[in-house]
């Protein structure tokens, strides 16, 4: 991002005093006040999702792995499923922060501060199921390369333990990113609040005044957190799909891993911004500062990827024909006739066909539509790491010991659970952070009226 | 406070903090009790091996139990133990667990009228036997198992003692009609012992020799060694199974014929008589009788009998000629299945084949009759007579269960009530003992003294390796107890002192200490006699049993190589072993064919209706290739209402039963001897509509032609053709042409390699390579795939030595056994199916279609193991020596590692199956060797590295460097009946690993080895032995069609 002509900055810091607050400040820190009943009831439902899950794990770590489905030779279930659809979810923050950010892509603007939001809620969620996942959790520091007087170290050929580096840092950088670009819309609210919240903003601002030196500051942080988030986000998800494609399992085992799924992080990533961002538009009365100009830009990102992803889906089917390793041609075929062939027509059908709809633009700016597809979207995407998990493991080289997993009830609590420890976060971020970046589209609209023209 | 010193102030602080620690948690505190005065043999971790007699079955298999710290961990074979030569099945590796059972009696039990149990002092209960008997005069009768001599001697002159009274001995396993074809035949009643050592062609007439024979370790020893794909002679040798049912000695035969049940006796004699004019012909002359021979076989032409029994008339004559012509032939008799109402005409129309091929003192050796009582069927009925007459008022019952194994219409149940007073004297509940008013507890076979004479020349001694857990009395002492209780004059007949006393009597004529010490009196050969033919044959009516009822189904009580006749339904770790042929655990299932399957519209799971005239029974149906289409074949075993284990009491609360037994739906009918038969009624089959799923542990029998379970024909053993060797490398690939068979196949680009002594041959993968070259050790080993029977004993001493939780149905239901060996069973090379839908499981079994490889699975201490890499924390890891180490504490439960395994041997404790799953006492028999694994932890096999830690420790203190080749057994080799695997150290050139792989070097391969895995064992893959070919055997006729997957 350019900084701002000086004169329009130097016009916005010390023109005549404002006499009211500006229309941007009024209708997004609207959004935080109050809260209605629906709001609470969703709160609620959120909480109430996360805490039932939490008793099932408490649960789980008691009486052991077992209450999960797993069955042999399937020792991966909807755990790691969920887990790779969240860190799926995080990337589109970091793409629309970062990448977007250093081309340029001015309309990012209104959408950022969300996907920033959601990345690090859906990190934080992914996290989870590290835990959740392992055997014994109560020992699963052992995964870190700390200190100990008995010389342990970790194996750093492990794809988890890089698995454990990418999470961790991506945790980071987006929790700094994220933190970066709230401080001056903090500042815009701490000036106008009162309470615990001026407390609170008061020490989260850090004391942000807006100066130009501050300015200057700000861009140049938020300029080099883009540089460094940028590589992240491809390479957190093609560490995660390293975990399977450094494996031997078939239908793991593939080169075309590391791209089919960041790509389909993108994807997944935006789907999700469209399903969180679809209702609060709508219900905050954001209209003015996310228009459908915004969810065309995001429409158009979801059917590039969708290619791309629909594309991968072809791309492993013609390898493993091509490639005439029968391990992979019958793990492949399973994957569509056999036992899970449903999962496998749902994730070609949600993520690889109905998104070539976006192709009509009547289609891309009709909002309950694109709602709905972002819905099928997410549904498709955890097919996509369940048909990729389960039937690969279901079907390996020894036919002696094929098995069939089923998730079972206190796995799907766990896993609605997430959704309600995710959903949580947002709402709780609606009413205590601004929604839009207030700073950012302010910038928009200085930036429209030096240049006259529209973005 | 100058009385507040410092010893004054750790002793507050160690209170306190005990205290608080103590108060802290919730397990109760434990103490380590020291011994006061050490006894002088045991070293705490050392193990002591005690001698003694396995009294699993009456085969009498010799143990040695490896005790530690006075506690028996684990059962093997006493390699000095002339009938299994270290060895031991599945049953004997289980029965362990009966004296560490948690359903034992605790104490002497009395039922009260409302059934409830309370404990007695024994004087009361010996006192209360007592005055029943006092007051029953000679209405007493004794109803026991067959024992060994002693004890038996004991009840004989125990009961003449107490003033009389009967006594029965009861086996449902007792094979009457052999002993009474044996009189027939031979003139001799006694059971006639085969030995298949070297044996070139053997006959099973549907006897399972393998699988649930009358000796299965010791045949399966002899007929595997007979059959070695290492030897010529062994390639040479042939093994025909006739039944109508794919079992584990078909599956390991050459040929498999499937007449209609009933009709191996005429066959029998067919090939008798084709086997007859091949001997006449080559001028020899069957002892005995010839016109007794002649005249019974004078009706039986093959072409007459080929309709008949439903046999090609050509393979009758080949199988004849062959027998005829044959150095050591043998034939089988019939085993439990096939007993019909005419079984001693069966078994003597075989003995008759044996006299005639002359197996007779060559395999086949008659010995002389014991003359202690046998089991019998005719005296059991004449029991329940007089017992519903009201002729017993104390009826006496041990080692036996007849309520479960005789069949409802026998009557025995109804007969129970009325008699006065049934004391039992098993040690843990069972469906007769719960009928009993007084319970005297036995010890088990580890706590009691006694002895075994399981066959002329071999006396076997039993001694306690434990304390008695429990208040029990071994059944000797009892009897005396309560001889001594009745009074002095009838217990003065009887010796004085404790039952041990009574053995140590009655081994008088050795040293008795020695004999301890070897586990028995073990003579090279027994007496025998050589008797030819007598003329007693011609009273027999040689043909077709009949069958009760008029079903479609013949129904075909198949014991289980398991549970036996059901005594095993109560060891867990019989019934978490899945079943060798259909793979099922824990559950009753009915075989049919699949044609039949179809017909009624059933696939697996389906609960069938199996009626026949005494009974009906509910069981899920498995449909198979490998079974008659007239057949319905049912294990015995299961169905039993009492036992934690046996009984589905856990799963399906109190009392319900486990799966269904057979016998039920059987009469009590008997053949010509008056022994039972079990092949006496037919049975109608129908489909309920309901399902139940069956906890089968094996996905698929079909490889998809995949690098497993390989096969070899003989042609292709014979000309060098290993499939395989271009995996291995060119040392392998030359050893595999061999230099018999010239040098002509080698290679040209192998030529390099072959400058230098052999054992400098560099390999192209060489497992050695795969360890540290310091390290002296890199393990490994070969597993004989032509030798597995499918057994599973391996897999039962694995899960004892190993510590191995037990899951249960509801477990194996969700595939997660925890057995570290498994055994895959495939059917012929499988192809690709590419099949839609849910699978089932998948058969691709056939009538006549021998192909069938069980080829244990183990890790296989992979050298570039894909495991290793993948472990976050390197719980697993690569030895020095070349082993997948597993560091069990280290461990976080990914379980990364067992998604990377091709293998999949890989097990997870998904709960903490050591609380939930070991009920006291059975934590006392935990291997202290094996760390015992919590919940959360990837655990397999390490080719029981604790062995080798013990070997090494004791290689050192005896001075050398490294443990003699053959020091070291794992679990599963050392209770291999069969030999077939074979385990030791790739580095030393020397070693029988290594003799055994280059010897058999053009069958070898490794295990999915296309995945580069580097294994460390080498499977060597089936022989398939096709008649007419190559080396095949010089008598053999044309090839038999042979149908395949």
């Amino acid at each position: 991002m350019t900084p701002p002509p000086a004169e329009s900055v130097a016009a916005m810091i010390r023109p005549t005093p404002v006499t009211g607050d500006s229309k941007a400040n009024r209708d997004i820190l609207r959004v935080m006040e109050g809260g209605s009943l629906g709001y609470f009831a969703l709160v609620a439902l959120s909480v109430g999702a996360m805490l039932a899950a939490g008793g099932v794990w408490i649960w789980q770590v008691y009486e052991g792995l077992g209450i999960a489905g797993y069955a042999h030779p399937v020792f991966w279930g909807a755990y790691i499923v969920t887990f790779v659809f969240w860190v799926g979810i995080a990337h589109a923050g970091t793409l629309i922060s970062a990448i977007l950010y250093l081309f340029r892509a001015k309309w990012r603007n209104a959408i950022n501060r969300s996907a920033e939001a959601m990345t690090v809620f859906a990190v934080l969620t992914a996290a989870q199921f590290l835990g959740i996942h392992v055997g014994r959790m109560w020992k699963s520091y052992f995964i870190l390369p700390y200190p100990n007087q008995r010389g342990l170290w970790v194996n750093f050929k492990s794809p988890l333990l890089w698995d454990t580096f990418a999470i961790t840092t991506y945790a980071t950088i987006s929790i700094v990113f994220f933190y970066v670009g709230l401080v001056p819309d903090l500042a815009i609210a701490r000036d106008r609040a009162t309470g615990w919240r001026k407390v609170l903003y008061s020490i989260l601002s850090l004391g942000w005044q807006g100066t130009s030196k501050q300015w200057k500051a700000h861009n140049r942080t938020v300029l080099h957190l883009s540089g460094l988030a940028t590589p992240l986000v491809l390479s957190v998800h093609s560490v995660v799909s390293w975990d399977f494609a450094m494996s031997i399992v078939p239908g793991w085992h593939a080169t075309i891993f590391a791209p089919y799924f960041v790509a389909g992080a993108i994807f997944s990533g935006f789907a999700m911004v469209l399903t969180m961002m679809i209702p609060v538009r709508r219900i905050f009365g954001l209209e003015e500062y996310i228009t459908n100009y915004h969810f065309e830009n995001m429409s158009r990102f979801l059917l590039l990827t969708s290619i791309i992803v629909g594309y991968a889906y072809l791309a492993e089917y013609f390898i493993a024909w091509y490639g005439m390793v029968e391990p992979e041609q019958t793990s492949f075929w399973k994957r569509a006739f056999g036992p899970y062939w449903i999962s496998t027509w749902v994730m070609i059908l949600c993520n690889g066909v109905f998104p070539q709809l976006l192709w009509f633009k009547k289609l891309r700016t009709n909002i309950p539509f694109l709602f709905v597809l972002s819905m099928l979207i997410n549904v498709g995407m955890w097919f996509e790491r369940y048909v990729i998990i389960i039937t690969g493991l279901s079907r390996e080289y020894d036919p002696a010991v094929w098995g069939i997993y089923t998730p079972s009830w206190p796995e799907l609590v766990i896993v609605a659970g997430s959704f309600g420890f995710f959903c949580q976060f947002f709402l709780l971020f609606l009413k205590v952070f601004p929604v839009v970046a207030i700073a950012e589209v302010k910038e928009l609209e200085i930036h429209a009226k030096a240049h006259g023209g529209s973005h | 406070m100058s009385e507040f010193d410092r010893r004054e102030f750790l002793k507050i602080i160690g209170v306190g903090a005990g205290a608080a620690a103590a108060s802290g948690c919730s397990d109760p505190v434990e103490k380590l009790i020291p011994w006061v005065v050490q006894p002088e043999e045991i070293t705490p971790g050392l193990p002591v091996i005690y001698a003694s007699t396995c009294q699993e079955c009456s085969t009498g298999c010799g143990l040695h139990v490896r005790t530690r710290e006075a506690r028996p961990v684990k059962l093997e074979g006493n390699p000095e133990h002339p009938i299994n030569r270290g060895a031991l099945c599945a049953r004997g590796q289980a029965s362990i667990g009966r004296t560490f059972h948690p359903d034992r009696y605790r104490s002497p039990m009395e039922r009260s009228t409302d059934g409830s149990l309370t404990p007695l002092l024994w004087e009361e209960a010996t006192a209360k036997v007592a005055s029943a008997i006092n007051a029953a005069g000679s209405k007493i009768a004794v109803l026991g198992g067959q024992t060994g001599p002693t004890v038996s001697a004991l009840i004989d002159s125990w009961l003449a003692a107490i003033g009389g009274g009967t006594r029965a001995v009861y086996e449902p396993f007792a094979r009457e009609a052999l002993r009474e074809a044996s009189n027939a035949v031979f003139g001799v009643a006694s059971e006639p012992i085969f030995d298949l050592t070297d044996a070139d062609y053997v006959i099973d007439f549907g006897g399972d020799v393998l699988g649930t024979g009358s000796s299965p370790v010791e045949h399966s020893r002899q007929l595997m060694e007979a059959r070695d794909a290492g030897r010529e002679q062994g390639r040479k040798a042939r093994l025909v199974y006739v039944g109508p049912r794919l079992d584990e000695t078909a599956s390991a035969s050459d040929e498999w014929l499937a007449p209609k049940p009933g009709s191996e006796g005429i066959l029998a004699l067919a090939i008798a008589r084709v086997a007859y004019d091949a001997v006449r012909a080559s001028g020899r002359t069957p002892a005995g009788d010839i016109e007794a021979i002649e005249g019974v076989l004078a009706s039986f032409t093959p072409d007459a009998i080929a309709s008949r029994a439903g046999v090609p008339a050509e393979a009758i004559r080949r199988i004849g000629t062959a027998l005829a012509n044959a150095e050591r032939p043998a034939a089988l008799p019939p085993g439990v299945a096939l007993t019909s109402r005419r079984a001693t005409a069966t078994n003597a129309a075989v003995l008759l084949l044996n006299a005639v091929i002359g197996a007779v003192g060559n395999t086949v050796t008659i010995p002389p009759p014991s003359g202690r009582p046998v089991a019998s069927f005719r005296d059991v009925a004449k029991l329940i007579d007089a017992m519903r007459s009201g002729d017993v008022s104390v009826l006496l019952v041990h080692d036996t269960n007849p309520v479960y194994s005789l069949p409802p219409d026998s009557g025995f149940a109804e007969a129970l009530e009325k008699v006065g007073l049934v004391v039992s004297f098993a040690s843990m509940p069972d469906e007769t003992s719960e009928r009993a008013s007084l319970i005297l507890p036995d010890h088990t076979a580890l706590e009691s003294w006694g002895d075994a004479a399981p066959r002329a020349g071999v006396r076997s001694l039993v001694q306690p390796t434990i304390r008695p857990i429990f208040d029990t009395q071994s059944l000797g002492d009892s009897l005396l107890a309560i001889a001594r209780a009745l009074g002095d004059d009838r217990a003065a007949a009887l010796p004085a002192g404790s039952f041990r006393g009574v053995v140590e009597a009655a081994w008088s004529d050795t040293d008795f200490r020695e004999a301890l010490k070897r586990g028995g009196e073990f003579a090279e050969t027994g007496a025998s006699l050589a008797p030819g033919v007598s003329a007693g044959i011609a009273r027999l009516e040689f043909k077709e049993p009949s069958l009760e009822g008029d079903g479609k189904f013949v129904l075909l009580p198949v014991p289980s190589p398991l549970l036996t006749d059901g005594r095993g339904a109560n060891l867990p770790w019989l019934q978490e072993t899945p079943d060798p042929i259909t793979k099922i655990a824990w559950q009753s299932w009915a075989e049919i064919s699949e044609t039949a399957a179809a017909e009624l519209g059933v696939t697996p799971g389906d609960v069938l209706s199996i009626e026949t005239s005494y009974g009906q029974a509910r069981v899920p149906v498995w449909p198979r290739g490998g079974i008659r289409d007239d057949v319905v074949a049912l294990a015995i075993g299961q169905g039993h209402r009492v036992g934690t284990y046996a009984s589905a009491g856990q799963e399906g609360g109190e009392g319900a039963v486990r799966g269904a037994s057979v016998i039920s739906l059987l009469p009590s009918l008997t053949d010509e001897s008056g022994g039972r038969a079990w092949l006496a009624a037919k049975a109608q089959v129908s489909a309920t509509g309901s399902f139940q799923r069956l906890p089968f542990t094996q996905g698929t029998d079909n490889k998809r032609g995949r690098l497993l379970g390989e096969s070899i024909s003989l042609v292709a053993l014979a000309r060098g053709e290993s499939p395989w060797a271009a995996n291995e490398g060119p040392a392998l690939a030359a050893a595999a042409h061999g230099e018999e068979h010239g040098g002509a196949h080698e290679s040209e680009a192998h030529g390099d390699d072959h400058e230098g002594p052999p054992h400098q041959m560099r390999r192209a993968f060489d497992p050695v390579d795969d360890s540290d070259e310091a390290d002296p050790f890199r393990w490994g080993m070969t597993i004989d795939v032509d030798k597995c029977t499918g057994c599973s004993a391996c897999v039962v001493a694995c899960s004892i030595e190993n510590n191995i939780s037990l899951v249960g149905e509801e477990g194996l239901l969700r595939n997660r056994q925890m057995s570290w060996l498994r055994i895959e069973r495939f059917v012929g090379d499988g192809y690709q199916q590419l099949e839609t839908g849910r699978p089932g499981p998948q058969n691709h079994e056939a009538l006549g279609n021998t192909d069938v490889r069980n080829s244990p699975m183990l890790c296989q201490q992979c050298g570039a193991a894909p495991c290793e890499p993948v472990c976050p924390v390197f719980a697993t890891y690569h030895t020095p020596s070349g082993l997948n180490g597993m560091i069990y504490n280290r461990c976080i439960g990914t379980r990364y590692c067992s998604n990377n395994c091709p293998y999949k041997v890989r097990r997870f404790n998904w709960f903490d199956y050591q609380i939930t799953g070991w009920p006291e006492p059975m934590p006392l028999m935990l291997n202290p060797d094996v760390t015992v694994r919590g919940q959360g932890v990837m655990e397999k096999c390490t080719f029981c590295v604790q062995r080798m830690q013990s070997a090494r420790q004791e290689a050192k203190s005896a001075g050398l460097q490294v443990p003699e080749d053959g020091a070291i057994q794992t679990a599963c080799q050392q209770t291999c009946p069969s030999g077939a695997i074979v385990f030791g150290n790739l580095k030393d050139e020397k070693s029988r690993v290594n003799a055994v792989a280059d010897e058999n070097a053009g069958r070898a391969y490794r295990a999915l080895h296309v995945l580069n895995t580097r294994p460390a064992i080498q499977y060597l893959a089936k022989v398939k032995r096709e008649d007419g070919q190559a080396s095949g055997h010089a008598a053999s006729g044309s090839a038999r069609p042979e149908k395949s997957a």
